[in-house]
């Protein structure tokens, strides 16, 4: 990386150079002279991560608005990502979705399904969007090569870890691979009663899928191709099998809630947790313990799945609304807001330069586990990008949970799984073939 | 001045017609319209968010049948109304006989069974999930000082349903008690005091007077009762999601799921459809039994 700020201006003013041309001949993209009048924008996003989002992200609309006089952005909070997803698809329904929205990277096929998605491909080739956001999210946001979104909050699930803990336990370091882990699991379980008054380890409840895929990854598998899952492969199976192993020796909670989990983690009731990086901050700041982060643990490699999201504009909207919503859009993930909403959350900023900027590389010698999950953010992926993954979800959660209850063993969870998926999917396309 | 029977009559027709018309046309708009509606996209491949429609004719109803969630959800929610409609009328019937009599501070006792139904479900539901957390709940706490296991509740696939349910009890009865109490304000005291003289014991009168004298009441709850549980929805969304493992699904829930959560709106309304015939069949299954036996009073 290019620790000097002056390559990036440079790099800049000869990208609006050679894009001005370009620029001027895109259909809603016309010079702000012709705002006259207010444009207002609605924006819908969810919170996904522990901790207080809604503040921040009402604070950086806020600045936004007072810096662009011609378009208000009204900040609509909708709950989670998918309650988020319903009230957009609904909104789409009807003829009339908020101008930008932000889902989760994996909703890309289902709105491309509604045809809903404006393309942002040439704009962003004019602007410095290919050159300066980091490669592996941007492709979250691209189907068949075409760009369809802006990276905002990138995240991968990460093992955060009570460095007291781990001292008591005279563990010296964090674990490093699924053996290790396992270990470290059990020395880090204190027993009491019928369940264990604290879990060496949990996995993130509500998401736990996702964290599963990125288990696949680790054992050298995509569980997923473009129209079908892969669930039932041997390496899924040997994932799962992990898991149950653990809970069967009572070293890993069988189940948890998205924030419960957190909670469970700050107050010390379990001492090793899977949770989003975007949990970071407030996980570092609210814990009484030092809190430490580790790349997920590999099996044959390396591997995460991608969660966060980009954001979306709609295609159905005037095109003065469209040329306000990349503005938006646009500077919500430029470089500056990168860089405060990375250290704010915990979530990956999107861009090369953010990471270059001073208050970015003074943060990182303060909390070098800041920088945890963008190591790993090399070896990841997007996020079960099928058709229909809002069941997709649903099916493997409920195979996995029936699992690590002992209501069914892991490989005929997740060739049921599979098989009832793949035939859901194979519906969703042959209407999309028509 | 003679008036004209028949056209008296044709004008009283015409003023209640008017009457009607706002709520009929409410009615018809939000209701009969919806409903006709759903089962029309049944038929059809209706997804969320797109205006176009295809036909599949009956095949989204030959999918009910390899849907295994759709059968564990209809006996989740099967088991949920047939535990809770019993108990929650049991315990009504209960506290109301028992609040019936001349008890001091008799209106604290009526206002503080009655207060759940006060509490706005969601909160209720919001109170509940503490209740029974692990680790801190306050029910796991007691559990733990008595030394009896505690399960994960919410978090288990085993109890996760009966704790719901039990939420719902504590919710309905003071409801159901309400109703119940105003029935048995009608009960003629004479009755009581003739069997009392002829040497009946209380639960006697309980099984043969007031049981048979308030059955419309009974039969009233009891219809209530399979509705509001065949609509449970809230509850299982503020607490569980339906999860863990779908233990805690039900149909409504899944309706929603399959609608709104993956965009299958005909699939969905195949769902509703079918729910709709259940509930009907039901009631009528009900009306049939119960309502047959019912007392009304000054009838014979």
């Amino acid at each position: 990386m290019n620790p000097s700020n002056s390559n990036i201006t440079r790099r800049r003013v000869l990208t609006a150079a050679l894009a001005a041309p370009v620029i001027s001949k895109m259909p809603w993209v016309i010079s702000p002279a012709r705002a006259g009048s207010t444009v207002n924008l609605q924006f819908m996003y969810p919170v996904g991560v522990s901790g207080d989002i809604n503040t921040i992200i009402t604070g950086m609309i806020a600045d936004f608005n007072e810096q662009h006089p011609g378009i208000v952005v009204e900040a609509v909070y909708a709950g989670t990502y998918e309650s988020t997803e319903q009230k957009v698809i609904t909104d789409i329904g009807v003829g009339a979705p908020p101008a930008l929205w932000l889902p989760i990277n994996s909703a890309l096929q289902t709105f491309l399904g509604v045809d809903a998605l404006e393309d942002l491909t040439d704009v962003a080739k004019a602007d410095d969007i290919y050159e300066d956001f980091i490669g592996g999210f941007l492709d979250t946001c691209i189907s068949d090569g075409r760009l369809y979104g802006l990276s905002f909050q990138p995240s991968t699930p990460v093992l955060y870890y009570n460095k007291a803990a781990l001292a008591e336990a005279g563990v010296e370091a964090a674990p490093e691979t699924w053996d290790d882990l396992f270990e470290t699991a059990q020395a880090l379980t204190i027993r009491g009663g019928d369940t264990p008054s604290r879990w060496g380890l949990t996995v993130g409840g509500g998401w736990h899928d996702w964290i599963f895929e990125a288990f696949c990854r680790q054992n050298e598998l995509l569980p997923w191709e473009g129209d079908k899952v892969l669930w039932d492969r041997p390496e899924a199976v040997e994932a799962l099998q992990f898991w149950k192993a653990m809970v069967d020796v009572g070293c890993m909670a069988p189940s948890s809630t998205w924030q419960g989990s957190a909670n469970d983690f700050m107050a010390g009731s379990t001492a090793m947790l899977y949770h989003s990086t975007g949990s970071l901050t407030n996980l570092r700041t609210s814990s009484s313990f030092d809190v430490g982060v580790a790349m997920m643990p590999k099996r044959k490699v390396w591997g995460a799945s991608q969660g966060g999201g980009p954001i979306m504009i709609a295609k159905n909207q005037s095109d003065a609304h469209k040329e306000a919503a990349w503005t938006f859009a646009r500077w919500m993930t430029s470089t500056d807001v990168q860089a405060e909403w990375g250290m704010a959350t915990g979530y990956l900023a999107v861009r090369k330069s953010s990471w270059e900027t001073k208050v970015m590389q003074d943060y990182l010698a303060k909390v070098p586990e800041a920088r945890t999950a963008l190591n790993q953010a090399e070896y990841s992926g997007a996020y079960l990008q099928v058709p229909a993954y809002a069941r997709a979800r649903d099916v493997i959660k409920s195979a996995i949970d029936r699992t690590l209850v002992g209501e069914i063993e892991p490989e005929a969870a997740l060739t049921a799984a599979a098989t009832d998926m793949n035939r859901e999917i194979a519906r969703v396309m042959r209407r999309q073939r028509g | 001045m003679t008036s004209n029977p028949a056209r008296l009559r044709r004008n009283e027709a015409l003023l209640a017609f008017a009457m009607l018309a706002p709520s009929l046309l409410f009615l018809a708009l939000f209701t009969y319209w919806p409903i006709v509606r759903s089962v029309w996209f049944s038929f059809h491949d209706v997804l969320l968010g797109d205006p176009e429609i295809f036909w599949l004719g009956a095949e989204n109803y030959t999918r009910l049948l390899e849907d295994h969630l759709f059968w564990k959800v209809l006996g989740n929610t099967a088991f949920y109304t047939l535990v809770t409609v019993p108990v929650s009328i049991l315990i009504a019937l209960l506290l109301a006989v028992a609040l019936d009599g001349k008890l001091r501070g008799l209106a604290i006792y009526r206002s503080a069974f009655f207060y759940p139904v006060m509490i706005p479900t969601v909160a209720a539901g919001m109170v509940w999930v503490f209740l029974y957390a692990p680790g801190y709940g306050p029910i796991n706490v007691a559990l733990e000082s008595v030394g009896v296991p505690q399960p994960g509740w919410l978090n288990n696939s085993r109890w996760a349903l009966p704790a719901i349910m039990v939420m719902s009890v504590w919710k309905l009865s003071g409801y159901f008690m309400l109703i119940l109490m105003a029935a048995l304000k009608l009960v003629p005291s004479d009755l009581h005091e003739a069997a009392r003289l002829d040497g009946v014991g209380g639960m006697q009168r309980l099984i043969h007077i007031t049981i048979p004298m308030i059955s419309p009441a009974l039969y009233f709850v009891t219809i209530i009762g399979v509705l509001h549980s065949y609509q449970v929805f809230d509850y299982v969304h503020v607490m569980t999601q339906g999860g863990p493992a779908d233990s805690t699904n039900v149909l409504t829930f899944y309706i929603y799921q399959v609608g709104f959560q993956y965009q299958d709106i005909g699939y969905a309304s195949t769902l509703a459809t079918t729910l709709l015939l259940f509930v009907l069949g039901l009631i009528g299954l009900i009306a049939a039994t119960l309502g047959r036996r019912v007392h009304y009073l000054g009838e014979r």
